[in-house]
């Protein structure tokens, strides 16, 4: 009788922890997917972006740029270009970035008043990129096994099918203690995130404002994110977008920083 | 209508009692809404415009009011050790309610632009985690040292002491932060010393303090007044009266104030304090007249009759020049002081009017056995009246020595009024050896300074901030401010500027520079942002559209004149140095707020008192329906504030807010003792017909009321002078100066007037009749 009991509970727990394993495995699966289909889209891109920096009293900045991206391989590395063209006196400013997943990142800037190539240091992914609410990791993507990631729920978001992942970092995080991140079952986009500071206290929000199907790609186009304690929102806007040009990763080196491709950059 | 009052007070006392309870406790039920506000900005309109664009410029540029936390380590501040307890003490500031944590100064907070590797600039914390050894600890103190923007401001360049700055989200709130971090230091605190200073602190302090001192000073005051009057009249039960008036004319003021939607700011919180001897003056004459008179008329009601008529007229006009000293507050655009003077005025009307009506109804409830031997002690041998006789003797014999005397002292107070130093620092409130006094003198001796003063710079298009040539305009400016020995620091937007340029050019010296061109300072900008650095950091400095820059301006000393002065070198070089493309410049900030609302606080007050001064001259020449009378009454208080403010010029003491708020009571109580006096002077020789008569009879009844006054108030205040706070002092002094020398100059000068001059002031009723030019000649043979 006891030998049963003992039994049944060996294999109650044995069950649970399958479940439970299987239930993470299935969480960091969909966020791998979610992480190709809206980092990976097509193995390049360009595209002109328009980012709005809005501080807490509504004042507002804009940058315009072109973006290349390149990816050497679905969820390897990859490398952006880009090109600054307003405000005009950041105009012909390059900024590039060779990011090696689960490794560091350089970047390098150009500088066209003082005509010098300057590296980047890349100690702090979760710096402000070119002073937005974004940080570098937002723009090419924190690698999904940086954390734990568990199934909440699934729900609906603005009419919506989506699972609900909450993801705590593995190691200790400056940038945020939880994240719940909101994946559209359909196109596996990452529809919204919230971020959480260790009092459990919602610090940031990003959403896909706006999602259009690009080439067969589904693509967001508008993203914004909202800083909960400065009061300060950044929306960016993907116009033009190009998908599969054939960029050749030559185009990605200190060169073309200094002389921009003009086949891309008008 | 005086008669019909004071005849029903003694035949239906209990109404009367009843009436002015009812009253009371209307007015006491308002204190449960009090609303207590005590900001210095306060003191200017709220639409005053350099209000206006102080909140202007701290909505444009995020700034707020910040609490400085100053740790001094005689034996170096850059240890390990001392480093990591700071770094712990910041975490737990960061939990305070209140505290705006993304802008808080702190080593383990703030950014240092340096050199990463292969030439690359870093934006990252200066202290981002916890260190383990000197050499870490002497790098941190090097970068600080290598960075304009920290130096000085962060740590002391003899590396002694660090600061913090933490910024919070209203002023109101200082003072139970600073209480707050205090808990947070003393946990964490080794050998070195803890400091909290700042001006919100300061004045938010002063505010939780001062309500305190009221709480004790205000009884403290009663009971001695008590005690005194105790010892003169020698009857508990009479005394109730004078106190009860003295209560109920504050708790009707206050309560009026409140009940009419007032905040009790700085300045109202000190209307009892001024109430209580303006309301006891009255009682005291009163009470005085009523024991020396009831030993003749044995009857209570006959008592009180003889003694309302007697002062019915000399109280109220001392009532009417005292509402008139304070009313005229009204007049000067400061909106607490005028709130002030307005319910002070109120509060005496009101004293006056329950001396004339509880005084009376409380006598008429005690029985005639009680004061069976009131009055009986012998006054004729005291010590207060051997001294009177000494002083009727000696102005009687030495009149003309006297009156010379007082020239001489008006001679010599002349010369110490054009002493005066206008001058104010509410951190100077404290005393010297006050924690917030401490803080500010060692952090002020060895960092760039804790009060912070603004220059908004405006451009005149988009983008002229980038501009070199404004920009070289703005640090030509700023090394010219930093002449001032009590400039420790400015900050603008040109230090980031040079400080990332210096950092991408390899620490190359010669790159320490501003950039020639307006993309180069654009992009030196960006570089900024693409490094890590944090937007918000450089809004600090600049608007987003560039057309607006803001330069820190860290005083080291926040009194007024300091303040003004870099003001006025900042005027100075921008006339004699014209600013290029129409830049302008205006100031913000504490400090700056503070040297306005002085400016208009002295210029009002000035107006104030020279129109109570006139109106007081007028009423006491329709009072006596004589000029030379009426002149001769303003003798006391001219020679009194005269002599008070030339001390204070003697002295250096500032004339501050709390010393030019009390012009108006020393107006309007120094005038209170000439006014029975003469009145009173002129009534007996009236009856008596005769100078020396009247002479001998005025320093026994009104003499003695006028010295028990005298002693009854300035003994009053004295509690006040071991304050922590100086504007008590300060007003305690007052009281007991006001006392003592009006009171010398009434029962002095007065009386060697009235005796060099008689047969013009006091004519015999034989030479009244002989005419104006016998008089004239008497006058000049006089002895």
């Amino acid at each position: 009788m006891r030998t049963i009991k003992l039994t049944l509970l060996v294999l109650g727990l044995t069950i649970i922890a399958f479940a439970y394993n299987a239930d993470a495995k299935d969480a960091s699966e969909l966020m791998k997917k979610s992480h190709m289909a809206y980092y990976y889209a097509a193995d390049d891109g360009l595209s002109e972006v328009n980012m709005r920096l809005i501080n807490k009293r509504g004042k507002e900045r804009v940058r315009e740029f072109t973006m290349l991206r390149l990816d050497e391989s679905d969820g390897g590395k990859q490398m952006y270009y880009t090109y600054f063209k307003s405000p005009s006196d950041v105009a012909r400013m390059t900024f590039m970035v060779h990011k090696t997943p689960g490794g560091n990142d350089a970047r390098w800037i150009y500088v066209p008043s003082v005509d010098l190539v300057k590296p980047i240091s890349a100690d702090d992914k979760n710096s402000s990129f070119v002073g937005s609410d974004f940080s570098y990791e937002d723009v090419s993507g924190r690698h999904w096994t940086e954390d734990n990631h568990k199934l909440l729920e699934e729900s609906t978001l603005n009419g919506k099918e989506v699972y609900v992942i909450e993801s705590v970092p593995k190691e200790d995080f400056n940038a945020f203690h939880k994240k719940l991140t909101y994946i559209d079952k359909e196109t596996l986009l990452p529809m919204k995130e919230e971020y959480f500071d260790k009092d459990g206290e919602m610090t940031q929000i990003m959403r896909l404002e706006k999602v259009e199907t690009v080439d067969g790609i589904p693509t967001a186009t508008v993203r914004s994110m909202e800083n909960l304690k400065k009061g300060s929102k950044t929306i960016v806007e993907f116009n033009s977008i190009d998908y599969n040009l054939g960029l050749k990763d030559n185009l990605f080196t200190e060169r073309y920083l200094k002389n921009p491709p003009r086949k891309y950059i008008r | 209508m005086r008669k019909a009052i004071t005849e029903f007070s003694i035949k239906k006392p209990w109404i009367v009692i009843a009436i002015a309870v009812a009253i009371t406790a209307f007015f006491a039920f308002q204190f449960p809404n009090i609303k207590i506000d005590t900001d210095p900005e306060n003191m200017l309109e709220h639409d005053e415009p350099a209000r206006v664009f102080h909140e202007e410029a701290k909505d444009i540029f995020s700034l707020s009011d910040f609490i400085a936390v100053g740790v001094v380590a005689e034996g170096g501040a850059f240890t390990p050790g001392l480093l990591n307890r700071i770094y712990d003490i910041t975490a737990e500031i960061e939990e305070i309610d209140g505290v705006i944590v993304d802008d808080i100064l702190a080593p383990s907070t703030v950014d240092d632009i340096k050199q990463g590797s292969g030439g690359s600039i870093i934006i990252n914390t200066l202290m981002d985690e916890k260190i383990e050894t000197q050499e870490e600890a002497d790098y941190i103190f090097g970068r600080i040292m290598e960075n304009p923007i920290l130096k000085g401001k962060l740590a002391s360049e003899d590396g002694k002491a660090i600061a913090l700055f933490i910024p919070i989200e209203s002023k109101d709130i200082s003072h139970r932060i600073s209480n707050e971090i205090q808990v947070i230091t003393d946990k964490y605190g080794g050998d070195e010393t803890y400091h909290i200073a700042g001006l919100p602190v300061a004045e938010n302090s002063f505010g939780a303090e001062m309500f305190s001192q009221m709480a004790y000073s205000a009884p403290a005051a009663m009971i001695i007044i008590f005690l005194l009057m105790l010892m003169f009249f020698k009857q508990a039960r009479i005394l109730i009266a004078p106190m009860v008036v003295a209560m109920m004319s504050v708790i009707w003021s206050m309560g009026l104030l409140i009940f009419t939607g007032h905040t009790v700011h700085i300045m109202s919180s000190m209307i009892p304090i001024f109430l209580i001897p303006i309301a006891v003056l009255n009682s005291i004459h009163m009470i005085s007249e009523f024991h020396d008179r009831y030993k003749a008329y044995k009857h209570k009601d006959a008592t009180i009759r003889h003694t309302v008529q007697e002062l019915f007229v000399p109280m109220l006009f001392t009532s009417l020049t005292t509402v008139t000293g304070f009313i005229s507050l009204a007049l000067t655009p400061i909106p607490p002081v005028q709130v002030f003077g307005v319910f002070v005025a109120f509060g005496i009307a009101t004293a006056w009017f329950l001396s004339l009506t509880l005084n009376p109804a409380i006598a008429m409830l005690i029985s005639d056995k009680t004061l069976r031997n009131f009055g009986k002690s012998d006054d004729s041998k005291g010590v207060l009246t051997a001294m009177l006789h000494g002083f009727r003797d000696v102005a009687y014999k030495y009149n003309k020595t006297i009156i010379a005397v007082a020239a001489a002292v008006i001679v010599v107070a002349v010369v110490g009024l054009r002493l005066i130093v206008v001058n104010d620092n509410p951190v100077k409130w404290f005393k010297t050896s006050h924690p917030i006094r401490q803080a500010d003198m060692a952090m002020n001796s060895h960092l760039a300074g804790t009060y912070m003063n603004y220059l908004v710079i405006e451009g005149d298009d988009f983008d002229a901030l980038k501009n070199p040539e404004n920009l070289r305009y703005v640090e030509s400016l700023q090394r010219e401010l930093e002449k001032a020995e009590i400039v420790g620091a400015t900050t603008g937007l040109t230090d980031i500027v040079k400080k990332v340029r210096f950092e991408l050019f390899g620490a190359d010296p010669a790159k320490k520079a501003l950039p020639d061109n307006q993309n180069e300072v654009a992009q030196m900008l960006f570089m900024f942002e693409m490094s890590g650095g944090n937007p918000d950091d450089l809004f600090k400095f600049v608007n987003t559209d560039y057309d607006l820059g803001n330069l820190w301006v860290q005083l080291k000393n926040g009194d007024n004149m300091a303040v003004a002065s870099v003001v006025e070198r900042a005027n100075k070089y921008i006339e004699d140095n014209p600013p290029p493309n129409g830049l302008k410049f205006e100031w913000a900030g504490l400090p700056y707020i503070n040297i306005i609302w002085q400016q208009k606080m002295v210029d009002g007050m000035r107006g104030s008192l020279l129109g109570s001064f006139a109106v007081v001259l007028i009423m006491m020449i329709f009072l006596f329906k004589s000029l030379r009378w009426g002149l001769i009454s303003i003798l006391p208080l001219s020679i009194t504030i005269m002599a008070i403010y030339s001390f204070i010029g003697y002295m250096g003491k500032p004339y501050d807010m709390p010393i030019a708020v009390l012009s108006s009571l020393t107006l309007g109580l120094s005038i209170d003792f000439a006014i029975h006096f003469i009145q009173r002077l002129r009534a007996i020789h009236k009856r008596v017909g005769n100078f020396k008569e009247a002479y001998h009879e005025i320093f026994e009844g009104a003499g003695r009321a006028i010295s028990r006054n005298v002693l009854v108030i300035a003994i009053g205040f004295v509690p006040m002078l071991f304050s922590s706070l100086v504007p008590y002092i300060t007003v305690g002094s007052f009281f007991l100066a006001i006392m003592l020398v009006s009171g010398m100059v009434t029962m002095l000068l007065l009386p060697a007037i009235s005796v060099t001059f008689r047969k013009t002031l006091l004519p015999e009723p034989e030479e009244r009749k002989s005419g104006k030019k016998q008089t004239a000649e008497s006058t000049a043979t006089a002895k």
